[in-house]
């Protein structure tokens, strides 16, 4: 199926932009909206849920090294309701890699290409996704070790560049309303976190596998930290506004002007958020052909790339008429969804797994 | 039915069967049926106006209503 082989750290490099890409561009306003100026404490709560679920996975990983969640989960709990699953895992996996691509065409139609139609945008990303893909792990791997720079160093300079315009004071009052308003502000990246399960479908071509654990905590760690200094940055700029913009980090690097001639930075942003959307897109859709070509038994997974690209794109459409209605799927339903696709659910495998083993073993 | 969207759909369609079917004509009978039953999918689904037609977000937030109420104060 996948001959390729990755190193844990490529893994961390691929899982980083993975969570980090769509998480700091809308969700700073949507936490905001709930935690008003202690958004930046969400992610610290939300995170919890990155390690559960990275912990989960590394267990599941290490009763069945060799296998993804469609394969074990047929020894687990047998095989019919095992294919059941796996489909719950397709449909989620294609689905939510719709809704992402959607959501990049939106902001990329909103902000910058205003009279390009959205499916020739949706449809060009998808084709350059379907490459990589086709390529296999590895090309994602190095690619995204590649990319990785030119994502983290941009967000570093445009936070020194936006200095001299942070109010340090908007973060008062700390806790004014209890620690309740953080908590639910944490509910919507939360879900975002709940994507580390992917790392299910990554483990098994990880050549040091020892230290696959480590490296997704690391990532996890890396994510709340990044998500945390996004947060205080958009506060510091924008106080008690935070809330009323949908993307507010675009909106910080408008702020910018150095000297008359340094500005504009707004499309360094969408550069590099578009590098980074392409290694998640990528990424995703990656997991949906693998998953795909795992739960149909295929002896690749090169085949179905292609027409996979194409349902990609339809579930960019399906049901899914404007802007408003990504954002109530954001907030609405994505994050206990993916909470009970992606942590729950491999929770209760994992329970279930060790009961099998175990018994098992007594009756031998 | 809007048959400019049918109509490059199926174009793209038979492009990427052209593209593919020299490679995978080694590979078993059943990474064959897959690769047309999604292709089939696909272009079966592009016929419809899909953007207007209750489909997976919908259900899942009929699912979901009772969180997304709570999402919502």
């Amino acid at each position: 199926m996948e001959k390729g082989k990755i190193s844990a750290l490529q893994m961390a490099i691929m899982m980083y932009p993975t969570i980090v890409a769509t998480a700091i561009l809308g969700v700073p306003s949507i936490t905001a909206k709930y935690a008003q100026n202690d958004l930046w404490l969400a992610p610290i709560f939300a995170s919890f849920i990155g390690y559960v679920t990275v912990y989960i996975a590394y267990k599941l990983h290490k009763l069945y090294p060799k296998q993804s969640v469609i394969q074990f989960s047929e020894y687990i709990i047998g095989r019919f309701l095992g294919k059941i699953l796996g489909f719950l895992y397709l449909f989620f996996y294609i689905q939510v890699t719709g809704e992402i691509i959607r959501e990049y065409a939106e902001f990329i139609v909103d902000s910058f290409l205003v009279r390009t139609p959205i499916s020739v945008i949706m449809a060009s990303m998808a084709f350059l996704c379907a490459f990589i893909v086709y390529g296999g792990i590895e090309v994602i791997a190095r690619a995204a070790q590649l990319f990785f720079p030119l994502f983290v160093f941009p967000i570093l300079i445009l936070i020194i560049l936006v200095l001299p315009d942070f109010e340090f004071k908007n973060i008062f009052p700390i806790l004014a309303d209890g620690i309740w308003p953080p908590m639910k502000g944490a509910i919507v990246p939360g879900g975002w976190f709940t994507e580390f399960f992917m790392i299910i479908f990554l483990l098994p071509f990880i050549k040091d596998r020892k230290k696959g654990m480590k490296y997704g905590m690391i990532t996890a760690f890396a994510v709340m930290m990044t998500l945390v200094v996004v947060n205080l940055v958009v506060l510091f700029v924008f106080g008690p506004a935070t809330a009323s913009k949908v993307y507010p980090l675009m909106n910080v690097a408008r702020y910018i002007s150095i000297a008359e001639f340094f500005e504009h930075f707004e499309s360094v942003v969408m550069a590099i958020w578009i590098v980074g959307t392409f290694i998640k897109i990528s990424v995703f859709y990656y997991v949906t052909a693998l998953s795909t070509a795992q739960w149909l038994n295929l002896s690749d997974y090169r085949p179905i790339v292609w027409p996979i690209g194409i349902l990609l794109v339809v579930f960019c459409f399906w049901s899914i008429p404007n802007t408003l209605e990504i954002e109530r799927f954001n907030i609405g339903v994505f994050p206990l969804y993916g909470f009970i696709v992606q942590t729950i659910i491999p929770l209760l495998l994992v329970v279930m797994a060790v009961f099998r083993k175990r018994k098992s073993k007594e009756t031998v | 039915m809007r048959w400019g969207v049918f109509v490059s759909t199926t174009i793209i369609v038979v492009l990427i069967i052209l593209y593919e079917w020299p490679k995978m004509k080694q590979n078993p009978k059943k990474d064959k049926v897959a690769f047309f039953t999604l292709l089939l999918i696909g272009l079966v689904l592009s016929m419809f106006d899909l953007s207007h037609m209750a489909g997976p977000t919908t259900w899942l937030e009929t699912l979901f209503k009772p969180f997304g109420e709570f999402m919502e104060k």
